[in-house]
């Protein structure tokens, strides 16, 4: 019976193929350094988790956002520990993230055929730290306010340009309620989807091309 | 590159691999015990270290010294250190714009800049070396986040260990990569190494010679409880001069400028059913100054109410006063006290004075310059001085919580001091608790008190 619904299945999948071209590839000797990039993985997939569980109680206005995380932190049934995980899980993700490129910038991992699997990989890191910055503002707090606007700040100092990107960021001239929904909205939506994007073709590279073996003395 | 190199590393990268292992199970059993890992550490770490709490945004309040998430720090402080250097540190953009830009620019470029396949760390000296003081200068930069630049000694270090050591380090490498390319390459290691090792040096020296951070204690209410509570504390310094303790004045008496004048009481249906929350924080956020209420928000006084703040104030009116909320279960104002026990200045005098007397009773107010903020000031200041004597029922302190006013002994007619508080009358359990305080000679400290405290005499012998 269940040999006949796999049989179906894999007919119409390649479930076959899947598995011989997914999970059982070669690949040179390893060792824990080799893990940070599917730990990168691991954390965001925990990040998305987590945050839509938040968003469910969050309010992206400045009169709820700060009593709305006070309630999750309080009110509702283990929101602590949702926030609590979700609040580390951004500060080990930035770090994992980079001691992630730093192991394959001094394994050189980058050199042909990598290069993509590079590049899309500091796309991926930019929009790491763009989770963070979007994210520390929305708990509308002392903290998340000056420090977003200390930041918008210096985003505004650029020549030329940087009464437009300032305006762009805070959506008017100062922080307010525009400056939180669209900050929402990146960190919840925008984001998350280049990130996601991103990921897919990054590990689709990673498969092609198979992970690269540590530097020796012939390399 | 050309051909013959790629089919090369395709050749090699052929070879290792037929030495290698699975993907499936190798790797991912190693992958699994690490997100496992990471797993447990975050859920200990929202367990036992949490999230702090931080009060509500308020964007009036000038004074905050902000503060980025602490993987932007090194930046903030790269920043700081670089806006000393004289002309070039006023031209803010090339730090905050160019810097980064080159940073991000330089990472994008990577696999294009170093093209050669070498692939081996003694055949990279440069970039590694370069990367070695980049990262050593960011984690020295967060490490020295929080002390002050400036002229100081300290500030002098951070920025010879901040920025002039790794720059100097750069130009060195570059150097020695481009310009004496004959020097051997270990030289740009060994660069690395030295500046590496000065800047571990220069970090802890200024970690140890820093000035102990000043932790500004501010107190986040997160509970109902803990928000009506915190709520009746900002009320009573603030607000209990006009409005008294319970809301209930109607006619202000003892503050200078208002003497007699008729205001609703705030504690009654009539304010708290037509105003709602918002409105009521924007009457203490604003004041009502036609009629006299000053303004209390940041945005008008630097030394006012935060917003949290305000909304404790707010909390605390509608669950104590408002009927149509649930009356909340408080601690009481101070422990109660046993047959005999002599009540103490920390326990129990302290949070009477703050709750009844120091609206009117601290620097700047009209008071005959009694203050009650701390112990020496109950027993020292006053224009009528000393208004506690141990031991004395005719302290005038008494007298006037008793509600019995005193006379100028010269002009009988004269008034020195009204009734305290002018405007209503405390309970006479607080009126008592305060008498046994000064009967006993106003012991100060919980230790003091039961010093003082009779041994009660055992009545029966304790059984063994
Ligand atoms: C210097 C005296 C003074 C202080 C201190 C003071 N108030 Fe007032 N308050 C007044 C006066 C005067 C009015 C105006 C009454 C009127 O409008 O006729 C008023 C009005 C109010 C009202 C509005 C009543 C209404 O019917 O609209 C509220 C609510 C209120 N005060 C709350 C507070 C709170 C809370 C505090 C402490 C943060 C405070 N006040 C501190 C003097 C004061
Ligand atoms: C509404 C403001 C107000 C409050 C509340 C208040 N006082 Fe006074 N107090 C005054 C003023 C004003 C004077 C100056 C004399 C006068 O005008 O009656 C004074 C004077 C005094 C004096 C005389 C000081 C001297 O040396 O002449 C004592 C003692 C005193 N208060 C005790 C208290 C105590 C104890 C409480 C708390 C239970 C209290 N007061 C609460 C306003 C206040
Ligand atoms: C959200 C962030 C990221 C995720 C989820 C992620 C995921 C992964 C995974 C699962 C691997 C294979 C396992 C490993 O070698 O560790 C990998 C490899 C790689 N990553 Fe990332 N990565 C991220 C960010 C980055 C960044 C910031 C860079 C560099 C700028 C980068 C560059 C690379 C490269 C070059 C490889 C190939 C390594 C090799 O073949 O040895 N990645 N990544």
């Amino acid at each position: 019976m269940w040999q006949k619904i796999y049989l179906w299945l894999d007919e119409r999948l390649g479930l076959k193929e899947m598995y011989t071209g997914i999970l059982d590839r070669p690949e040179p000797k390893g060792n824990w350094w080799n893990t940070l990039g599917s730990a990168s993985l691991f954390l965001f997939i925990l990040q998305a988790v987590t945050g839509i569980f938040l968003t469910v109680y969050y309010t992206p206005s400045p009169d709820h956002a700060y009593d709305s995380i006070q309630y999750i932190m309080t009110g509702v049934a283990f929101g602590w520990l949702v926030r609590g995980v979700h609040h580390w899980g951004a500060t080990l993700m930035v770090l994992v993230v980079f001691i992630h490129l730093l192991r394959v910038f001094v394994t050189a991992s980058y050199k042909y055929p990598r290069e993509l699997t590079w590049l899309v990989g500091v796309g991926l890191f930019l929009m790491t730290l763009g989770m963070g910055f979007t994210g520390y503002l929305l708990p509308w707090n002392q903290k998340a306010f000056w420090a977003t606007t200390v930041a918008t700040q210096i985003a505004g100092s650029v020549p030329y340009l940087g009464d437009f990107i300032l305006k762009v960021l805070r959506g008017g001239s100062d922080l307010s309620a525009l400056t939180l929904q669209r900050f929402f909205a990146a960190h919840i939506w925008i984001l998350p989807a280049i990130l996601t994007g991103l990921i897919f073709v990054h590990l689709f590279l990673i498969i092609k091309h198979g992970e690269s073996h540590f530097p020796q003395k012939e390399d | 590159m050309n051909d013959e190199s790629k089919n090369k590393i395709k050749e090699r990268y052929h070879q290792v691999i037929q030495r290698g292992e699975r993907f499936w199970p190798d790797s991912i059993f190693k992958d699994a015990i690490m997100a496992l890992a990471i797993f447990v550490i975050l859920i200990l770490l929202a367990t036992f270290i949490g999230v702090a709490s931080e009060p509500k945004a308020d964007p009036s309040d000038m004074s905050y010294v902000p503060r980025p998430e602490w993987y932007f720090l090194f930046l903030f402080k790269f920043l700081a250190i670089y806006g000393q250097i004289p002309l070039l540190g006023k031209i803010e953009w090339i730090a905050t714009v160019i810097v980064p830009s080159i940073a991000i620019i330089l990472l994008v470029l990577m696999p294009f800049l170093d093209k050669s396949p070498n692939r081996y760390y003694s055949k990279r000296i440069m970039p590694l070396s370069i990367m070695g003081v980049l990262v050593t200068s960011m984690v020295s930069l967060t490490l020295m986040a929080d002390v002050p630049t400036g002229t100081s000694l300290p500030g002098i270090l951070q920025t010879i260990g901040g920025l002039v050591i790794p720059g100097l380090a750069y130009i060195l490498i570059l150097l020695l990569a481009f310009f004496f390319k004959k020097a051997p390459a270990t030289c740009m290691a060994w660069t690395a190494v030295a500046a590496g090792v000065l800047m571990v040096g220069f970090t802890v020296a200024v970690l140890f010679l820093a000035p102990a951070p000043v932790t500004a204690e501010t107190v986040v209410a997160n509970t109902v409880i803990e928000k009506i509570q915190a709520g009746q504390d900002l009320y009573a310094v603030n607000c209990v001069e006009c409005h008294g303790e319970d809301g209930k004045v109607t006619k202000i008496e003892g503050v200078k400028g208002l003497e007699g004048k008729e205001i609703p009481a705030i504690n009654n249906n009539d304010v708290l059913y037509t105003l709602d929350d918002a409105s009521i924080g924007e009457v203490i956020a604003y004041g009502r100054p036609i009629a006299g209420m000053n303004p209390f928000g940041k945005a008008f006084n630097p030394e006012g109410l935060s917003k949290s703040e305000i909304d404790y104030i707010v909390t605390f009116m509608r669950y104590m006063w408002d009927d149509r909320f649930e009356k909340p279960v408080l601690k009481p104002l101070y422990p109660p006290l046993a047959a005999g026990e002599v009540p103490s200045y920390d326990v129990h005098i302290a949070p009477i004075f703050n709750r009844y007397c120091v609206s009117c009773h601290r620097k700047g107010k009209d008071n005959n310059n009694f203050w009650v903020t701390s112990y020496d000031e109950i027993l020292k200041t006053g224009d009528n001085a000393p208004n506690v004597i141990a031991g004395d029922a005719n302290s005038p302190l008494l007298t006037l919580i008793s509600g019995t006013p005193i006379m100028d002994p010269a002009d009988p007619t004269k008034e020195l001091a009204g009734k305290m508080p002018p405007n209503n009358n405390l309970k006479p359990d607080i009126v008592a608790v305060i008498k046994a305080w000064i009967m006993a000679g106003m012991p100060q400290t919980a230790d003091d008190a039961a010093k003082l405290t009779p041994v009660p005499v055992p009545t029966a012998t304790p059984k063994p």
